[in-house]
């Protein structure tokens, strides 16, 4: 895997050496990923990122978080009028009191989940 | 390659942690953008009632200061939050439960007021009742030709002399107005 991720540089980058315009920067890019990021790539790949949203999703209406956050767009929006508000302005009505809110026998469950990708998937 | 054992866990917890915020966050653009979609689309009928009750209030609000201006007019002319208006005077008839007429409701206290109190036919049941009796008896009312047995033309003549023993002018007026149904304080209450 470190090999992998180690790998020389391809001819391509090479050439481009000498231009010093944008275009080196993106091959560069490429070399330099992150373990994290290998690990998104594999968790998207594998189709396990989509089980695990869904997942959460289903945890998270079952116990009512979604209706909160709902409830908490509404009344924003009533303040707002309902053509004047903004996805960007909701998203930031609600991300304080949702990233705090999730109940911690869901957060438990999801990390351990993950988890166990990472050992067995990943690493 | 070697990697310690803590090393390995704290990264696999930092990297968990940062996984999930990613799925949450994730998850909070999802329902921002769906309320985003219903409130521009207006397909939350809950909200748009809302809306109109919001309006409303102002509305009655808007009015209400107006009217610590001018109070009889607007109250009866503003709409309640039910769409009703209230005129100045109740208009539904009750049954008095003393008397049993009909009375207007508007008009329903002080036909009360009458009709239990003040009257003089009520206060011919008052005088009649023992407790009444012995009360006036313990007062040591000076006027011993006041007996509870009078009938209704003596009274209004005890009464009137009494009035005229000395009480104020203004009391005279009152009494004149309501002669047929003089005022407890004129017989009663001036010793």
């Amino acid at each position: 895997m470190r090999a992998s991720v180690n790998r020389p540089p391809t001819p391509d980058a090479d050439e481009d050496d000498d231009d010093g315009d944008a275009h080196t920067q993106h091959h560069h890019h490429h070399q330099q990923l992150t373990l994290q990021e290998i690990i998104n790539i594999k968790l998207i790949e594998s189709g396990e990122k989509e089980k695990l949203k869904e997942l959460l999703r289903e945890r998270l209406i079952d116990c009512g978080w979604r209706d909160e956050m709902k409830a908490l767009c509404r009344a924003f929006t009533m303040k707002k009028g309902r053509n004047n508000v903004t996805v960007d302005e909701l998203i930031h009505v609600i991300t304080p009191k949702g990233r705090s809110s999730v109940p911690d026998a869901i957060k438990a469950e999801l990390l351990q989940r993950i988890r166990s990708f990472l050992m067995t998937a990943a690493l | 390659m070697s990697m310690s054992k803590e090393d390995n866990n704290s990264f696999h917890s930092q990297l968990s942690s940062h996984l999930f915020s990613d799925l949450l966050d994730s998850l909070i653009i999802d329902v921002a953008s769906e309320c985003h979609r219903v409130a521009r689309l207006g397909l939350d009928r809950n909200l748009e009632e809302e809306e109109e009750e919001l309006r409303l209030s102002a509305q009655a609000r808007v009015m209400v200061a107006d009217s610590s201006s001018n109070c009889e007019t607007n109250s009866k002319y503003t709409t309640d939050i039910f769409g009703q208006t209230h005129p100045a005077v109740a208009s539904e008839i009750f049954e008095c439960m003393n008397c049993g007429r009909s009375i207007v409701a508007g008009r329903f206290a002080p036909h009360l007021e009458k009709c239990m109190g003040k009257g003089r036919k009520a206060r011919m049941k008052l005088t009649r009742s023992s407790t009444a009796t012995q009360q006036r008896q313990s007062r040591g009312s000076p006027n011993s030709s006041y007996t509870p047995y009078m009938n209704s033309s003596s009274n209004v003549h005890y009464s009137n002399s009494r009035v005229s023993n000395g009480t104020s002018g203004m009391m005279m007026d009152e009494y004149q107005k309501s002669s047929t149904e003089p005022t407890e304080g004129t017989s009663e209450e001036s010793r």
